[in-house]
């Protein structure tokens, strides 16, 4: 598709082309970043994709059409035209900003151009050019995945007419996504050093990571929104939504109705994109990639910690003491503690799986099939809590092959080089680290909610569900391959024995809850039972700390 | 005849001079070491009269022609070989060099026969369609050299050209910088690696903090000087001779407490 759209957009600068433009350069400037597009990995839903994949590009521009197929579901729903295209146009923008901030970025902030076609003989107006078509392949293609189901069905449902205007007011909502993205680009330019700019974009890409984890669960189960009715009207701030007036504009050629409300509004859709992009291209940009250029160039940054010793503590390094006995699993503990805080590629991995246990409470403890409200009003009379306990555990234990893995995978040398003679106490250690790190607030979460729907009675079990859980993770670690948190290589090939893991795990935890859920009839069987899994716990752990070399893969 | 002249060369970054005045004038033909510390202004230099940056204050020429006005001429007859590697590495050899050879204008055919020759000669041949990103540096550091080079300019600019190399290719490309004098070539070039810069430089160029403060063959650094080696020279005048000692010795100190 890109190459067909390069093509196209080819063909028309070659009608306009002035003397000053050198249209072999700039063709082959603007194949090869398409070239170049189609081999980036994709930003959102990395975690997924550990080999080479031959054009990772299309997978993402499938998966946008198939969000683009929901939002043609909610097109041709019985809503009315203003709710239909108000909610097609805010997805369009939505979608096309944070595609622009999470998968762009990288290309709009790479300074590499600068050194590699900057020394050539390329004139910058035909550099200029070649980006200008650069971005427009990039725009249109996800422009085209995004909304071509959506555009159809209004064809379908609303006439040719509607669905013209309405594809125009499309495009126009993708030119007003692209100032939305460079106004953030610009914020944050402004305040942040180079490395604070890849940390916020990749906060914004564990979010969409995050949004498409959950919106691929929960969009299908909302299209049955048929007999929910809602009528639009339009308040004093309906002037102020972009994506309403994207809407107005489209009505107003399908009623055939121009009054003062919709010319406005129509003037507001046609003017404020164009009028921006305008503004932007001409007086904003410039300075914009003066200011990115600086950036490159300011790579001594001067960091505000000076000495080591007048830094605060870190949090880890006052719990550190509490919970570990050696000064090698404290090593472990605060180690594994701070690199899962600061490594991106661990984020991007382990977080999105957080994610998923409000879709797993979501989907068991409510997806049964009936009406969502009575099911809340029966949630006391159930033992579903059990799924608060125990449904944490199936996400929260993946951290356990992805903690193995860093790019950085050559720093652990110094394990080896260190006199280490307990090996086994860096893994207790960083176990200790992870349990404390993400189970205990998501435990929290579980049970400040359990307390809310079943009051008191929960609390022995959420302790010996605590315990069991320990337990559990324990279990996994201990039967799993070992390796040294952070070491190994990332894209090597996944590790084997997945499937029979996720089975015993499944196994595992069927077999507490089952053993949870009959204890529940005898009164004070569960707070009884706590000692045992403690003990459990106790001895896992032990055994783990007493791993020696010959255990540990490296 | 000077094919490079720069005149009272001025950079400043917020409002900081970064080059305080550099005055260069450098025969055809001539390979010139260009050394300084970090920040010195070393790259700065170079960028400018490769006519990547154009912000700059006082004369620059090149072949006689202002970089300011004539930047695409002369980019057409210059190599510019950047540092740490900047390449698309998500291409392959092949396609990069086919567009960097196209970008200056070469035929197919001549990139494509180029290319494969080059790359063999560099050992990279079996890996010439394996994308970049599997390289190491100074596979990519072949690549880029090569790149500079295509289309066989008159002068060429080397940021850093052998860090990341390995011991064998540091040699092998020392000897192609001396074939490409002895081919007419003039090469300037920023290096760490003094010995090299002692040995292949006719001229050597030591800056710190953004001007010149020595300028001349080896031979004559060295009886100005009154030091053996470059590197006892270039820590002489960049003033880190007494600070590197006295550093050291406090080093030792902590270990030993």
């Amino acid at each position: 598709m890109d190459k067909v759209i390069l093509k196209i957009l080819l063909r028309i600068i070659h009608l306009f082309a002035k003397k000053d433009v050198d249209f072999d350069r700039l063709k082959i400037i603007a194949e090869t970043k398409i070239l170049m597009d189609r081999r980036r990995s994709p930003a959102n839903y990395r975690q997924k994709q550990r080999r080479e994949i031959k054009n990772p590009l299309l997978i993402t521009l499938v998966m946008y059409a198939l969000l683009g197929l929901f939002m043609a579901s909610v097109i041709l729903a019985r809503f009315p035209l203003m709710i239909g295209l108000t909610t097609l146009h805010a997805y369009l923008l939505f979608m096309m900003a944070m595609t622009l901030v999470t998968d762009f970025s990288s290309v709009l902030l790479d300074t590499t151009d600068n050194v590699i076609i900057l020394p050539k003989p390329v004139s910058s107006r035909t550099l200029f050019l070649a980006r200008v078509v650069h971005i427009l392949v990039y725009l249109l293609q996800f422009t085209i995945a995004l909304a071509i189901f959506p555009l159809i069905a209004v064809f379908i449902k609303f006439g040719v007419v509607t669905g013209l205007v309405n594809l125009v007011m499309t495009l126009l909502t993708v030119a007003f996504s692209v100032f939305l993205t460079y106004l953030l680009y610009a914020f944050i330019l402004r305040f942040a050093n180079e490395q604070k700019v890849k940390d916020i974009i990749s906060y914004f890409q564990l979010f969409m990571t995050i949004f498409f984890a959950i919106g691929f669960q929960v969009f299908p189960r909302m299209i049955n929104l048929d007999n929910i009715q809602l009528t639009f009207s339009l308040h004093w701030y309906s002037y102020l939504i972009p994506p309403v007036w994207m809407a107005v504009g489209t009505e107003a050629f399908n009623q055939w109705n121009f009054d003062q409300v919709h010319l406005l509004m129509l003037a507001c859709a046609i003017i404020v994109p164009i009028g921006t992009v305008w503004l932007m291209i001409k007086f904003l940009a410039p300075s914009f990639s003066r200011k990115l250029a600086a950036l490159n160039n300011n790579t001594e940054v001067t960091k505000k910690t000076a000495a080591g010793q007048q830094a605060g503590k870190d949090l880890s390094e006052k719990i550190s003491p509490l919970v570990c006995t050696t000064t090698i699993e404290k090593a472990g503990f605060e180690k594994t503690w701070k690199i899962t805080a600061r490594d991106k590629g661990f984020r991007m991995q382990f977080y999105p799986s957080l994610a998923y246990i409000l879709v797993f409470i979501f989907i068991i403890v409510f997806n049964s099939g009936k009406n969502i409200t009575e099911t809340w009003y029966k949630l006391p009379e159930t033992k579903r809590f059990l799924a608060f306990i125990y449904l944490p555990m199936m996400s929260i234990v993946s951290c356990l092959p992805i903690v193995a893995f860093n790019d950085n995978y050559v720093a652990a040398w110094v394990y080896q080089s260190a006199p280490l003679t307990k090996p086994g106490e860096v893994i207790s250690g960083m176990l200790k680290s992870l349990l404390i790190k993400f189970l205990i607030p998501v435990y929290i979460v579980m049970f400040a909610a359990s307390y809310y729907i079943w009051g008191a009675q929960v609390i022995d079990d959420f302790i010996l569900g605590f315990f069991n859980n320990a337990f559990i993770f324990l279990l996994m670690a201990y039967l799993s391959d070992h390796y040294l948190p952070f070491s190994r290589q990332a894209n090597i090939k996944a590790q084997t024995g997945k499937l029979v893991r996720m089975m015993l795990q499944l196994i595992l935890v069927a077999v507490l809850v089952a053993g949870h859920y009959f204890a529940l009839r005898i009164f004070w069987l569960p707070s009884a039972l706590i000692p045992l899994s403690v003990l459990g716990g106790y001895l896992l752990m032990r055994a783990i700390q007493r791993l020696p070399w010959t255990k540990i893969a490296i | 005849m000077s094919v490079i002249e720069t005149q009272n060369l001025k950079k400043q970054y917020a409002g900081k001079y970064v080059l305080q005045g550099i005055n260069l004038s450098i025969d055809a033909g001539q390979v010139v070491g260009y050394i300084g510390p970090n920040g010195a202004g070393k790259s700065t230099t170079i960028k400018i009269i490769a006519g990547i940056t154009d912000e700059f204050e006082g004369e620059v020429s090149v072949f006689g022609m202002d970089v300011r006005k004539h930047a695409l001429e002369i980019k057409q007859r210059i190599g510019y070989i950047p540092e740490q590697a900047a390449i698309y590495d998500v291409l392959t050899p092949i396609e990069y060099l086919r567009f960097i050879g196209r970008l200056y204008g070469l035929s197919e055919e001549v990139i494509s026969k180029k290319s494969w020759e080059l790359l063999r000669l560099f050992e990279l041949s079996d890996k010439a369609e394996t994308r970049m990103n599997t390289y190491s540096k100074g596979m990519k550091q072949k690549v880029l050299l090569i790149s500079g080079l295509i289309h066989n300019p008159e002068i060429i600019f080397l940021d850093e050209p052998l860090s990341g190399l390995d011991a064998n290719a540091v040699i092998l490309v020392k000897e192609i910088l001396s074939q490409l004098k002895h081919s007419g070539k003039t090469i300037f070039y920023s290096s760490h690696i003094m010995d090299v810069v002692e040995k292949i430089s006719d001229r050597i160029v030591i800056i710190d903090k953004g001007a010149v403060v020595a300028d001349g063959s080896f031979e004559t650094l060295q009886q100005q000087a009154h030091k053996g080696t470059l590197e006892n020279i270039f820590t002489s005048l960049t003033g880190g001779d007494q600070q590197n000692t006295s550093t050291a010795k406090e080093f030792i100190h902590v270990l030993n407490s």
